[in-house]
């Protein structure tokens, strides 16, 4: 399973957002996944991957893409 | 011999803000200190490094209250670790800031269960831990459980929730020698204020203050070491509110304040 695959089943699970409706271009605001849906997803995704995402950088995140992108950033900083 | 010395505390949410107010107040009395953190490691760890400096032993522990099973595992890591507990501090907070009619169940289960749920867990793991030991446990709340803010109503009602717990656990722990309090601040300079700021809000408070200022950690740190203190032992149960006197007077903006 590649790190998108993960981060996708983690943040479909916990908003529950049917997968076939997550593109990287998707914002959370349209997969209908409220702040806590976020915050959720963040602490869940630090969990797997034993990695930290800083809440200024998550606020960046324009998209799902920009998740995974920082996800897979981190998780390679980590070899 | 400082007060705390050979004293062990945990502090939940201590990486930061408040917490980190309250385990260095302790660390200061020579108070060992159990730091726990949930997501922000780097701050725990400076946290942790400046404890040390004062000359204690420091842990650190990372754990989300608002799970069961993690809150658990920390009390497991400091059974196996010390075997013993004097203080508990449950200083760890979370919550969804949003009008009543928006509160969704998930959004109520996250603020209770980390707010509320959380003191009763680690109180029951933590009551095990100091027999014997005169233990003391100070939860801390804020004035939106009395008072309605905007958009805080699940923290609100969580904090009222928390003031409960401490009630019966104060009366419940008194066989068990353990004396438990809460301490409840009006809003306080830290950066989780950032989350309910609005313009205009560090003013308004300022103004309402009495006193003429904001409550800082240190002012919360200073009367929760003061519970965990025997100076304190016949009082339990009690929330203590430190506000700079906005509660007895919230029309203080029209008053002439003292010195800021």
């Amino acid at each position: 399973m590649t790190v998108e695959e993960q981060v996708k089943d983690i943040v479909s699970k916990i908003a529950h957002i049917d997968k076939s409706i997550m593109s990287k271009e998707s914002t959370f605001k349209e997969m209908k996944a409220d702040s806590l849906d976020v915050v959720q997803a963040l602490v869940a995704v630090e969990e797997t991957f034993d990695i930290e995402i800083p809440d200024e950088e998550a606020q960046k995140f324009r998209n799902f893409g920009d998740f995974v992108d920082f996800v897979q950033q981190e998780v390679s900083k980590k070899g | 011999m400082k007060p705390l010395q050979g004293k062990l505390a945990l502090i939940t949410g201590s990486g930061r803000g408040i917490g980190k107010a309250i385990a260095l107040k302790l660390a200061s009395q020579g108070c060992d200190i159990v730091v726990n953190y949930f997501r922000r490691r780097e701050a725990a760890e400076q946290t942790a490094e400046a404890l040390r400096e004062l000359g204690v032993k420091v842990d650190l522990i990372k754990a989300n209250v608002g799970d069961s099973s993690k809150i658990a595992e920390m009390f497991d890591t400091i059974t196996e670790s010390h075997g013993y507990l004097d203080i508990f501090i449950s200083n760890a907070a979370s919550g969804v800031g949003r009008p009543i009619m928006e509160i969704d169940e998930k959004a109520w289960d996250w603020t209770m269960g980390i707010n509320a749920k959380a003191l009763l867990l680690c109180a029951q793991r933590a009551a095990g831990l100091m027999e014997g030991r005169n233990g003391k446990i100070v939860s801390i709340s804020s004035l939106g459980s009395k008072f309605v803010w905007p958009t805080y109503a699940a923290v609100g009602v969580s904090k009222a929730a928390l003031e409960a717990v401490t009630r019966y656990l104060a009366i419940e722990f008194c066989p068990k020698g353990i004396a438990v309090n809460a301490v409840s601040a009006s809003a306080v300079d830290t950066e989780a204020l950032k989350f309910y700021i609005r313009e205009g809000l560090v003013k308004d408070v300022k103004q309402t203050t009495p006193v003429g200022r904001m409550v800082t950690p240190e002012d919360v740190a200073n009367v929760v070491a003061f519970l965990c203190s025997e100076e304190a032992y016949m009082i339990r149960g009690q929330t203590i509110i430190v506000d700079g006197g906005t509660c007895v007077a919230p029309w203080s903006s029209v008053v002439e304040k003292g010195e800021a």
